[in-house]
């Protein structure tokens, strides 16, 4: 994928243009709102990661005026200031999420995912049956099944089970889950998610051979067939 | 509001109890004033009447000493007939009270010896028909048991009397209707300027300071109070913008460092063995990074609260309580501690969600952090006087009652915590949530353990 990074921060620019390029993209930097404006115009930018605040054109703006100019391009902002009502006013603007600093490279490069994939599957979004390996979702009758065998769940773990099914083979953190399952911003100091997680695994995984709900040390979650 | 509470609320103002007291006051001298009016005039008539009867009766004795029975009676008889004196009644009976002579058909029916003065009443032609006018007379006897009456109408008088009552009556009447009246209208235009600026000060209160009061074009008090406040509120709006300001500043300048730390310290860990000492290392740093990066995120939290600029929406918090007690259901399970819950539907607060949520994990953190293996907590919505009220109650060791004022100051964790992670930030941000939210806070004696109450 083609990423376009504007950030002022020198080190985290690096930073994060090596990571990025290490994980498989190509990447084009701009160090000011204005240059980066220019260049997130191109088609050829597929993903866009804005800081907040850049010299000559605030972050907020460009996306502002990005989006004026009718370009859907994903845009991850980044951003140094709180999250309560910061995030808000950033996906206000035209941003598409919203990541605080000091991130882990592996919760970013995890939203990276999930923003691209959204980008090119709105099909999934509309898809009533998500399907993994022997692992069917209705969305519309609420029925899983697994082999043909139809699995329990309660109502959070349909939601928790949907979610990771729409991000199946991405690796999905516990904040994208308390975020885009239970619509809370916060870490909390309890692992709540993971017990909520190893719930699931049990009613999905626990009776097959094969496992799909995997854990990735240091990132968070992955619903995949593994090879 | 309903038409019955604001028809109350007009009667409650402090204009129409006003008015209420002033109505009284000049019905009382209205009364006072009319009276004296009534009472002097009624005086001077009675009086002059009275004379006159007395003058009358004076002549009519000197004349029946000096004239025989059947000159008196002529002389009573043409007195009678006088039209010049009008109104005059005389009436000369005999010893068995028959009328001898006189312009009244009948003696009245009293007593003979019923004092001097006596008021009866008579028909007189009105027109085509009669009508009984109020008499006032003075009786006397005459020699050989022969009585007399002369007196004369007052019933023109009676009529004024009772004109000048009506008047008085009215007068009372219409003071009182105007003046409540007026109390009421302007009870209401009072209370309608009262209730815009209340409604106004409530929406400054939940942190939108750019409202301001309104001003109407007049240069009354309540204008020139409400000019006052507003000047006061662009400034409280310049400093609490002034305080975002510093405290964006300072998330920026610790944010940009931190992320720099952790963007360097993941970068160098790439490549490096998963067991090796370097890798070690910088995983601590990593560790830290996300330490400071909490209670950086708790400080910024408490602080925004408590500057009161959060955007506030609807917040559906028998949704939220019963969301976080499912959100941390499985965890508490997993711990063999039972996390039991009642929430009432439908309570709402104006707020914000995730500060409200972030405060409700932070106490269900904590319950689960002090409740040992076996124990309960419990979480409760429920209604209590004026608004909502959320419980968080578990039956762990508790806060003695002379630190519970402590906990809430930032950083304190008692000797017990110190072994346990946390930032000690976490009671102090659900003070400032509470806050923010204009809600109370109570720590108190779970017995065992300890309660908290989030009073709205």
């Amino acid at each position: 994928m083609h990423i376009l990074v504007v950030e002022d921060d020198q080190v985290a620019r690096d930073a994060l243009a090596k990571a990025l390029a290490e994980a498989g993209h190509t990447v084009e930097v701009a160090d000011n709102g204005l240059e980066g404006l220019q260049m997130a115009s191109s088609a050829a930018v597929e993903l866009a990661i804005v800081d907040r605040m850049l010299p000559k054109l605030d972050g907020l703006a460009l996306v502002q005026s990005l989006r004026a100019t009718g370009r859907k391009t994903p845009v991850l902002i980044l951003s140094a200031l709180g999250e309560v009502d910061d995030r808000i006013t950033g996906l206000r603007a035209g941003g598409d999420d919203y990541l605080t600093k000091p991130y882990h490279m592996s919760e970013l490069l995890a939203r990276i995912d999930a923003l691209a994939r959204r980008g090119d599957a709105g099909n999934a979004e509309a898809n009533t049956r998500l399907k993994l390996a022997d692992l069917e979702v209705d969305r519309m009758t609420r029925r899983v099944t697994r082999n043909g065998k139809k699995i329990e769940l309660t109502a959070r773990e349909f939601q928790l089970l949907e979610f990771m099914m729409r991000h199946s083979g991405q690796v999905v953190t516990r904040t994208m889950l308390l975020e885009g399952v239970w619509d809370y911003h916060f870490d909390p100091q309890t692992n709540v998610i993971d017990v909520h997680i190893s719930r699931l695994r049990q009613a999905i995984d626990k009776d097959f051979d094969k496992p799909l709900l995997h854990t990735v040390r240091g990132a968070g979650y992955s619903l995949r067939e593994d090879e | 509001m309903e038409p019955e509470q604001r028809f109350l609320g007009v009667l409650g103002s402090s204009p129409f109890r006003i008015a209420v007291v002033y109505s009284l006051v000049f019905a009382f001298g209205a009364v006072a004033l009319l009276g004296g009016v009534y009472f002097a005039v009624s005086e001077v008539v009675d009086g002059s009447t009275d004379n006159l009867i007395e003058a009358e009766v004076q002549g009519l004795r000197e004349q029946v000493l000096v004239l025989s029975r059947s000159d008196f009676i002529e002389l009573v008889e043409q007195r009678s007939q006088d039209q010049d004196v009008r109104g005059a009644v005389y009436l000369m009976v005999d010893p068995q009270l028959r009328p001898v002579a006189g312009n009244v058909p009948a003696w009245p029916k009293i007593a003979a010896n019923q004092g001097k003065w006596i008021q009866f009443k008579v028909s007189v032609p009105f027109g085509d028909a009669t009508r009984e006018h109020e008499m006032r007379a003075e009786n006397f006897p005459l020699p050989g048991g022969y009585r007399m009456l002369v007196g004369h109408d007052v019933q023109e008088r009676q009529d004024v009397k009772n004109l000048m009552l009506r008047g008085l009556i009215a007068a009372v009447v219409l003071t009182m209707l105007l003046g409540l009246g007026g109390g009421f209208w302007m009870g209401r235009r009072i209370l309608a300027q009262a209730g815009a600026i209340s409604a106004v000060a409530t929406q400054i209160m939940r942190g939108d300071l750019s409202q301001r009061l309104p001003v109407r074009d007049a240069e009354d008090e309540i204008n020139t109070l409400a000019r006052e406040i507003n000047s006061m509120l662009d400034k409280i709006e310049q400093l609490t913008l002034g305080m975002r300001t510093v405290l964006d500043s300072a998330a920026h300048d610790l944010r940009t460092p931190l992320n720099r730390l952790q963007a360097t310290a993941e970068a160098a860990m790439t490549g490096l063995a998963p067991a090796s000492t370097e890798r070690r290392v910088l995983e601590r740093v990593t560790t830290e990074v996300d330490r400071m990066r909490s209670t950086l995120d708790a400080l910024l939290r408490i602080a925004l609260a408590e500057t009161g600029t959060v955007a506030r929406e609807a917040v559906d918090l028998s949704a939220l309580v019963a969301s976080m007690v499912e959100l941390y259901e499985p965890v508490s399970e997993e711990r063999h501690i039972q996390l039991e819950s009642s929430v009432i539907p439908g309570a709402q607060v104006q707020g914000s969600r995730q500060l409200l949520a972030q405060a409700l994990a932070n106490l269900l953190d904590n319950a689960l952090k002090f409740t040992p293996e076996g124990g309960h907590i419990r979480v409760l919505l429920r209604r209590a006087g004026s608004g909502p009220e959320v419980v968080v109650e578990d039956d762990g060791p508790g806060i003695p009652a002379d630190k519970r004022e402590l906990v809430l100051g930032r950083r304190v964790r008692l000797d017990e915590a110190r072994k346990l992670p946390g930032s000690g930030l976490g009671l102090s941000l659900v003070a400032a949530v509470t806050k923010l939210h204009g809600a109370k806070l109570v720590l108190d004696d779970a017995n065992p353990g300890l309660r908290v109450t989030l009073q709205f």
